[in-house]
């Protein structure tokens, strides 16, 4: 039987992250998760803050921290460290970012054609940030690929409201070798093949005959390779000759791949253990503490004893709550009491406003602790109060609260030994 | 998430309608890493689901469901819970319900009448499985691969040893259950590597339990991945009511075959539907050797006197053993013998997946998917490698030329050094 200093459950960045830390730290860490998270769904950039009115994460993070009920209220100091740590985390594993907290938010273009804030990318995404010095950009589709349309996204992005962005929008669509023979073109299986040197060196040839004349920064389908990714990337711009950054398109997200296998690598490394695909099926409690937590397994559950037990599984969107008939909601590990708006204000009108349900989590004291459980550490996206997707403050909570539930459980007892 | 628990959960009994198409699991499929015929587990799976079943039609949407090997890794890596390898074998099975099985595919599967020709004329066969003459032939007649991996017969059967040596096969009168475990040793121990047997028997009965080996048969795994599910059904009911008796009586069965404990276990109730109480009564009883000599081991009662074994280990844990849910209890075994330097391989699947990198269709795509691990073992300098799986150890073994064992045969031999004493030279003891 599994025994930890820490037990984590969830595997997407928060309890990843969080897990990686205290493993760093020398904690004895068991993650434990149900199945993959979110991290293979998004752009592989950061999203730390960025309301509308925000022009840095900084001033973001402020604005975020002086709402009532917004996790950022205890977490704001946690911002710097924990990005910073998160960047090096990256780097160590090859995957350089660019940006800070102090960057500004700059609109970046998406597969649709529509502009997103950012402000910390990772370094095959950073030519997409501004400012544009008279450059055109230009779209690359790969023929028969119809998870990203270069031609439709460019068409998008010649009426955006784009200040200070290329002089020209322009999208090619070229057919890569081989592609033709092949049925099943997704995106982890262009970054495979993106890999193999010798492929890789006709497919950025094809590129570069498509190029029409002109000084462009050159916007590609994010499929630049897996874990040879850095030497994919630095191929492509010498090969082109043009800076080149990567957009993710349609899930599976190859950044988010990266990253996942990223966080993975160093919690591996750092002595910590990893089990993905089961789901926590009983909890075992002395008092107010957790003592074991029971995944279940082709027979008997699996009994995974801790001193501290941190919850990473998410909200509704990540499956982490869950809403029942009759109009509750339930945390679905430990049970925790969850905070949302009642059930007649569960259904909103407009599909593209904030939904109000997001929102619901669980409330907890300054270091993230459960108030009904005191050895269980809440973070991510199980806190209550925040509109993660219209506040694009996910990955910075994320991050923060990893960070925080980390660093207080390192000073107790739990991890000191 | 296993079968039966998300029946015990009250989801459908398939789960398919919880997939959200995120693709996650089309990433980890170790089949669709390396070739394009197959579209990956959600194509085949949760999205065909919606056109099969009664009243839907007769042809199978999606006959390429046929290429999944059954690793399981789709089932977990999916966020949703869908049970997509679970709903891939039945797919298939329905398709061979249909359709009917190849002759090869019969044959393969049916390891207990292999054993039943092979072991007696062992000089013989053994001869025929190492000519690449005759090899050939089984390619061209038969379909299995003249390089697909095969082992030796053994001279002589593991049950013809246990009865030499008068060993218990029924319930003794009086008995310690906490002191007594049912030995399954399936088809792999008792035709091919008996040695992992005596190793195991020797490796318990250290650890003071008394070994019974009663009546048994293949457990069935090779029919359930091959979509046979009647013939499966056939073995799967002979050994429950062989073992339920045991089980009932409170008597652990545990099992050197991570694929053979996990039919048992899981296989029985999730696939061939035998939700029965003898069923249940001899899965929660079942356990993987080295699960249970950890358990010993954290109630203080395992005999940690391990001998030194000064040697760099490649242990690559099986796809079967993963879906147990136990973790790699054998890694945490090898941490206990001084000087070993056991690494994980950290690599998904070896290709083997039972009898499918036998077929001649299939083992290019079995060997694609274990290359990674094939030069892993090649790189770690290691004299051997480790793996809980019959299978899969053949498959290692065939395509690295590294001996690969079972990780009791390391703790055995860690054991008889203790006996032989530190610093003479070791003689096997048999």
């Amino acid at each position: 039987m599994p025994r930890a200093d820490v037990v984590v459950i969830g595997a997407g960045l928060a309890g990843l992250s969080c897990a990686a830390e205290l493993a760093e730290r020398g904690a004895r860490v068991f993650l434990a998760a149900k199945g993959m998270a979110t991290t293979h769904w998004t752009h592989g950039g950061l999203d730390v803050a960025s309301p509308a009115a925000a022009p840095t994460s900084r001033d973001g993070i402020r604005l975020l921290a002086a709402m009532k009920s917004h996790p950022y209220r205890i977490l704001a100091a946690d911002a710097d460290a924990s990005v910073a740590a998160h960047l090096a985390r990256m780097a160590s594993e090859g995957l350089e970012h660019i940006g800070s907290l102090d960057a500004p938010l700059t609109g970046i273009p998406t597969a649709i054609g529509s502009l997103r804030r950012a402000a910390i990318l990772p370094l095959a995404q950073a030519a997409a940030l501004g400012p544009w010095d008279g450059e055109g950009l230009l779209l690359v589709g790969f023929g028969r690929y119809r998870d990203a349309w270069a031609p439709y996204a460019a068409r998008n992005l010649r009426h955006a409201q784009w200040p200070g962005g290329p002089s020209v929008v322009a999208a090619v669509e070229v057919d890569l070798p081989g592609l033709e023979r092949l049925r099943n073109i997704a995106p982890h299986v262009l970054a495979r093949m993106f890999q193999d040197p010798a492929w890789r060196t006709r497919a950025l040839s094809a590129i570069a005959d498509a190029l029409p004349a002109g000084a462009w920064r050159i916007g590609l389908p994010a499929v630049l390779g897996l874990d040879a990714h850095a030497e994919v990337h630095a191929d492509a711009e010498c090969t082109l000759g043009h800076r080149v950054f990567e957009m993710a398109s349609l899930p599976p997200s190859v950044p988010g791949l990266r990253l996942f296998e990223a966080l993975r690598r160093r919690i591996l490394a750092s002595g910590g253990r990893i089990q993905v695909g089961f789901d926590v099926v009983e909890v075992e409690r002395s008092g107010r503490r957790v003592i074991a937590i029971h995944t279940e397994a082709a027979s008997r559950t699996l009994r995974i004893g801790g001193d501290a037990f941190v919850l990473a599984t998410g909200g509704i969107g990540g499956a982490g709550i869950r809403a029942r008939h009759d109009g509750t909601l339930v945390e679905r590990v430990f049970g925790l009491p969850v905070a949302a708006p009642p059930r007649d204000r569960w259904f909103s009108d407009d599909p593209l406003r904030p939904h109000p349900l997001e929102t619901a989590g669980i409330e907890v004291t300054d270091d993230l602790a459960s108030p009904n459980l005191e050895n269980v550490r809440v973070i991510g996206s199980s806190l209550s109060g925040m509109h993660y997707l219209d506040e694009r403050c996910g990955d910075g909570v994320a991050l923060a609260s990893a960070h925080r539930a980390a660093r207080s459980l390192a000073g107790t007892k739990a991890v000191a030994a | 998430m296993t079968f039966h628990d998300a029946a015990a959960r009250d989801f459908p009994p398939f789960s398919t309608d919880l997939c959200i198409k995120c693709n996650v699991c089309t990433t980890v499929c170790p089949v669709a890493r390396v070739t394009d015929e197959f579209p990956g587990p959600k194509y085949v799976g949760p999205q065909a689901q919606r056109f099969r079943g009664p009243g839907v039609g007769r042809d199978d949407p999606d006959r390429t469901v046929d290429l999944c090997s059954g690793c399981g890794i789709c089932t977990r890596a999916c966020p949703a819970g869908v049970l997509i390898a679970e709903t891939n074998n039945r797919a298939r099975a329905a398709i061979v319900e249909e359709r009917g099985s190849s002759l090869r595919n019969r044959l393969i599967s049916d390891t207990d009448l292999i054993a039943r020709f092979g072991v007696p004329l062992a000089p013989l066969t053994n001869i025929g499985l190492k000519n690449p003459l005759a090899r050939w032939m089984g390619e061209k007649l038969l379909g299995v691969h003249r390089r697909g991996p095969l082992t030796t017969f053994a001279r002589r059967t593991f049950t013809s040893w246990w009865k030499r040596r008068r060993g218990a096969t029924a319930l003794p009168v009086i008995a310690d259950p906490a002191r007594t475990v049912v030995y399954f040793h399936g088809c792999a121990v008792n035709a091919f590597e008996p040695d992992l047997g005596r190793d195991a028997v020797e490796v318990l009965e250290r650890n003071g339990f008394t070994v019974i080996v009663p009546r048994q048969e293949c457990c069935g795994l090779p029919f359930i991945s091959n979509g046979l599910y009647g013939r499966a059904r056939t073995k799967a009911r002979r050994n429950l009511s062989s073992l339920a008796k045991f089980a009932r009586a409170g008597y652990r069965i545990v099992g050197t075959s991570t694929s053979c404990t996990h039919a048992l276990k899981a296989e029985y109730r999730e696939m061939l539907d035998l939700s029965g109480a003898d069923a249940t009564a001899v899965a929660d009883v079942t356990w993987d050797i080295c699960e249970l000599l950890l358990d010993l081991h954290d109630r203080g009662e395992l005999d940690a006197d391990f001998a030194p074994i000064a040697e760099p280990l490649l242990y690559h844990p099986p796809c079967q053993l993963k879906s147990h849910g136990i973790g790699t209890p054998a890694m945490d075994l090898f941490a206990l013998i001084p000087e070993l330097r056991a690494v994980d391989s950290d690599h998904d699947c070896c290709g083997a997946a039972g009898t499918y990198g036998l077929k001649v269709e299939r083992w290019q795509i079995a060997q694609d998917v274990g290359a990674p691990l094939f030069d892993k073992v090649r790189a770690s300098g290691a004299e051997r490698a480790a793996c809980d799986s019959e299978t899969c150890r053949w498959q290692i073994e065939q395509s690295t030329g590294v001996p690969t064992v079972h990780p009791i045969t390391i703790l055995a031999e860690s054991y008889r050094r203790a006996d032989a004493g530190v610093g003479e030279s070791w003689r096997r003891i048999v």
